[in-house]
């Protein structure tokens, strides 16, 4: 029993960073119908001003400051520069823009920082323990649980307390209409990206803390997963991203606390599985939007 | 008009680089990674290869009389875009190919150059099986995995390790092989394996995993794993997080600035690694001269095996006295002891995976400390 609660929590925290990253997938996807697969990339950015503020002497908090507004930044220039000129274009322009905007930031993190990983001194007080009975929490974990918890009640505060957020909400369900209203749809758009920029800064941070180093290729898996996990939540839906990515986290490490040793290393493919059979039964994923209107 | 210039001017340039190596000239071509996964371990082996290339053609060439040129294309780290790369370079005139850090685009250019007749080295590919694979023109630049995982198993008999579990990851031959090399070399010592973990590399959650490990009972004696960057420090931060303090073997993957930055964390880990610097080796004077050529001191061991790689080339391509790929290929397989920056190195009797000295190191307060350097009795090194 006690294990399975310890497996339980270990979910727990797994899936709130997949939370966060599939949820910058989703504030951008619902209202530009873009899924951008430079999210991950965002990461690395933050990975590496976190690491050269170090570096330069600043504090752990300042240079963590540091490293989300270098991600806000990071995601309203890349919407400024490569996607704006490509908005309301096809489905596939986007995705294919969005690519390249990641192959290109990954060779120049190679070429013009290392193609080394780079340490990254993290705090000890940050590898310390937190033991509750039986159960161990590591303080990375715990953090990440916390940040993730108060990340979603922020967001959700903000698209329903705040005008811009109103307008983001807007947009998401008629781009047309919320123009109409006399609304600027380029800066909706931009605090989408900037929104999903911190997101990403949050996850990034939270990444780099548990491996201890950024390399230039860091950003691929975890935007994998996102996307996995906001497939599964319904793509477009905000609290379903939040749904998948527990549930993706759920899945990964119940696979890996029960299976059998002989079916262990099959167990991405279990996973996948699983998920596959999630969309059988719900083709537009466990919390999907009735309908999609794009620009 | 002026396209037709232009097309001229690029012919000619053409031409010109078509001819610029002279009869006398080693062409090595480089099939290796600039960019992609494989680009943080064939980026430093390039840079020490060049160094030992510059040093050899400001001394007038190998032997005197054989200036090397090279042709350097960027595979992105993926193993059709090698094979691809490695035919355009032996169609250049390549003598030897070079190929990158890993097994799996090795043996796709290997393909390529086996046969052509051109013999080929990868950078640093650990996996045993390699020149098996593509067959007696290719080699490797590196300890294999068998040879690290046995000096490893020979350690943790030593140290009176009764009981073992490993950590493998099905995701790459690597990770999943060195670590079984190590439970078949410990178990012929007398040891037992009381159980094998797995993970997928990048994946940087070892909660299930940890929580597993903390529950055995008995815990394992040692925990042997080649798990290295993102992964290893996720792993061991979270297995001390779960308050297990079972010692940890780890191979050369976790050789990097990144390990030593842990601190407390890794207090205690051995690894099995290429070389290290005791005070008067050469690969100390090496680390030297690099920190002086450059201004940074070497970063990874890499660095000092490709420059190896360049004294292999040498000593090859002198006792072969000529050019012709074929005759490289006898100087290459025909090396006996050949004093390297990392130690000895010998061809002469394997089937392409040189025998090298392992260095086995142990972290303490975040320096080095030698354990063990050496190669072990082949008798006891498991099959490929």
């Amino acid at each position: 029993m006690d294990i399975f609660l310890q497996q339980l929590l270990n979910a727990l925290s797994l899936g709130g960073t997949y939370a966060l990253l599939a949820l910058g997938l989703a504030v951008v996807f619902s209202i530009i119908g873009l899924i951008n697969f430079a999210h991950g990339e965002l990461m690395t950015v933050t990975g590496y001003a976190i690491c050269f503020a170090l570096i330069w002497g600043l504090p752990f908090p300042l240079a963590v400051i540091a490293g989300l507004s270098v991600a806000m930044v990071a995601a309203f220039l890349m919407e400024r520069v490569a996607f704006r000129p490509v908005r309301g274009a096809s489905g596939t322009t986007l995705l294919l823009t969005s690519f390249a905007v990641s192959a290109i930031l990954r060779v120049l993190f190679q070429n013009l920082i290392s193609a080394r990983p780079i340490p990254v001194s993290i705090p000890a007080s940050l590898s310390g323990v937190l033991t509750v009975g039986p159960l161990h929490l590591g303080m990375i974990q715990l953090i990440s649980i916390i940040v993730t918890l108060v990340m979603l009640l922020g967001l959700n505060l903000f698209l329903h307390r705040t005008m811009a957020g109103r307008a983001m909400r807007a947009a998401a369900e008629d781009f047309a209409v919320l123009r109409l209203m006399g609304l600027r749809a380029n800066s909706v758009v931009a605090t989408a990206f900037v929104i999903s920029g911190l997101l990403a800064g949050v996850a990034g941070l939270l990444w780099v803390a548990q491996r201890g180093s950024v390399d230039p290729l860091m950003g691929a898996l975890p935007v994998l997963k996102a996307f996995i996990a906001a497939i599964i939540g319904g793509l477009g839906s905000l609290s379903g991203a939040v749904a998948g990515g527990f549930l993706l986290g759920f899945i990964e490490v119940i696979l890996q606390a029960y299976l059998p040793e002989s079916l262990l290393p099959y167990r991405d493919a279990f996973a996948i599985l699983v998920v596959i059979a999630v969309l059988l039964f719900r083709p537009q994923g466990l919390l999907a939007r009735k309908t999609l209107v794009k620009l | 008009m002026k396209k037709n210039k232009l097309v001229l001017l690029s012919g000619a340039f053409a031409v010109l680089a078509a001819t610029s190596a002279t009869a006398e000239d080693l062409v090595i071509g480089l099939a290796t990674a600039q960019t992609g996964g494989l680009a943080p371990y064939d980026q430093p082996n390039l840079a020490g290869l060049q160094m030992k290339i510059d040093e050899i053609n400001a001394a007038g060439g190998i032997a005197g009389k054989f200036p090397i040129k090279t042709i350097i294309k960027d595979t992105r780290s993926d193993s059709a875009q090698t094979a691809l790369v490695a035919q355009e370079l032996v169609d250049a005139g390549a003598q030897l190919i070079i190929t990158p850090c890993d097994a799996d685009p090795s043996i796709a250019a290997g393909m390529i150059t086996q046969a052509a007749g051109i013999p080929a080295i990868s950078f640093c590919a650990t996996t045993p099986t390699l020149p098996l694979a593509v067959g007696d023109f290719m080699f490797s630049n590196y300890p294999a995995d068998n040879v690290q995982a046995t000096m490893l198993a020979a350690h943790a008999v030593e140290s009176g390790y009764k009981t073992a579990y490993i950590l493998t990851s099905p995701d790459s031959a690597y990770t999943l092989k060195l670590p079984q090399y190590f439970g078949q070399a410990f178990t012929a010592k007398g040891g037992a394996i009381m159980g094998e973990g797995t993970y997928s590399i990048g994946q940087q959650d070892f909660g299930a995993e940890v929580t597993k490990i903390a529950a055995m009972d008995p815990k394992p004696d040692v925990i042997m794993t080649s798990a290295y960057e993102p992964d290893f420090p996720a792993f061991i931060r979270q297995l001390r997080g779960a308050g297990v303090t079972t010692p940890i073997l780890g191979s050369d993957g976790i050789d990097s600035p990144t390990t030593f930055g842990l601190g407390d964390l890794v207090e205690g880990v051995v690894f099995s690694t290429a070389g290290h610097a005791t005070a008067g080796s050469p690969l100390e004077a090496f680390n030297a001269k690099w920190t002086e050529k450059t201004g940074a001191a070497p970063d990874t061991i890499y660095i000092a095996n490709g420059y190896d790689l360049g004294n292999v080339i040498e000593a090859a391509v002198s006792a072969a006295d000529s050019l012709d790929p074929a005759a490289i290929r006898e100087g290459i397989a025909n090396l006996e002891n050949l004093q390297g920056v990392t130690g000895t190195i010998s061809y002469k009797g394997t089937m392409g995976m040189p025998l090298r000295s392992v260095s086995l190191v142990r972290i303490k307060a975040g320096d080095r400390e030698l354990v063990a350097q050496g190669q072990p009795d082949p008798a006891d090194i498991p099959a490929p």
